[in-house]
């Protein structure tokens, strides 16, 4: 009985990890989409909740793409997938930003940029941004079954 | 995963009907974007984005429209998006794009 139980225990606290390091170019950010969406749809997200989690790692990337090291690198997106949630994170090793400057957009001022961190924060459970300058951003992302 | 786009100058009305289908990202923002300069060349008039077959955009998409839009303001034009799908409707509301653009169904 007791040997049950600890499988049980074991199980629970289970998470299996998948990680991508995807080249720096626009043209492989639907290959992390797609990915995202796979593993989304395994665990048992609805179709709404799939929409958020590829729209958030999609944006994440872009970050890491458009503010992370230029040409001819690549960045990380790892993917941690547990009974009840699912843990994203994007790093990339560009030279950092001071997160504290990151602002609310501001759609009447008609501003171009912006938009994608405060997309991310709306989209999914929990958002953490850390960055040091001159290591790179990291941004982690955490979106619960059944929100 | 890619973009086509289909623009059709509409006489009787006056406008640009532009129908886009497939995922507008940072890959294929490009061709979004040149597609509004394009178009300008010609007409400057009302645009209307048929959204019915725009199965994702990001804020990189969402960035070229509003930089189409100042520009159509300059003229006194505007921007309508019609047949936007759910996703696409839930993006526009949570950037507040939906009170900026005209939206009809």
């Amino acid at each position: 009985m007791q040997n049950v139980s600890e499988q049980n225990l074991a199980k629970k606290e289970e998470s299996h990890q998948i990680k991508l390091s995807i080249p720096n170019k626009p043209e492989y950010l639907s290959v992390v989409r797609l990915t995202a969406s796979g593993i989304a749809n395994r665990m048992d997200f609805n179709i709404e909740e799939i929409e958020d989690i590829k729209l958030a790692v999609a944006e994440a990337c872009t970050n890491a793409m458009t503010h992370g090291e230029k040409e001819n690198s690549n960045y990380n997106v790892e993917f941690t997938v547990e009974e009840k949630r699912l843990i994203i994170e994007v790093n990339d090793k560009g030279k950092g930003c001071r997160v504290e400057n990151i602002k609310k957009p501001q759609p009447r001022e008609l501003e171009e940029g912006g938009l994608g961190i405060f997309i991310i924060k709306s989209l999914m459970d929990k958002v953490e941004i850390s960055s040091k300058l001159g290591k790179g951003t990291t941004i982690k992302m955490i979106k619960n079954i059944g929100g | 995963m890619s973009l086509s786009i289909k623009k059709e100058y509409l006489e009787k009305e006056r406008l640009w009907n532009v129908e886009l289908i497939g995922e507008i990202d940072i890959y294929t923002a490009k061709q979004f974007k040149e597609m509004f300069v394009e178009i300008y060349e010609i007409k400057k008039e009302n645009i209307r984005i048929d959204a019915k077959g725009l199965d994702y955009i990001d804020s990189t998409g969402l960035g070229v429209m509003i930089g189409a839009l100042k520009r159509s303001r300059e003229e006194n034009k505007n921007i309508t998006i019609v047949n936007a799908k759910e996703n696409v409707n839930k993006l526009l509301e949570i950037t507040g794009l939906s009170k900026i653009f005209k939206i009809e169904e």
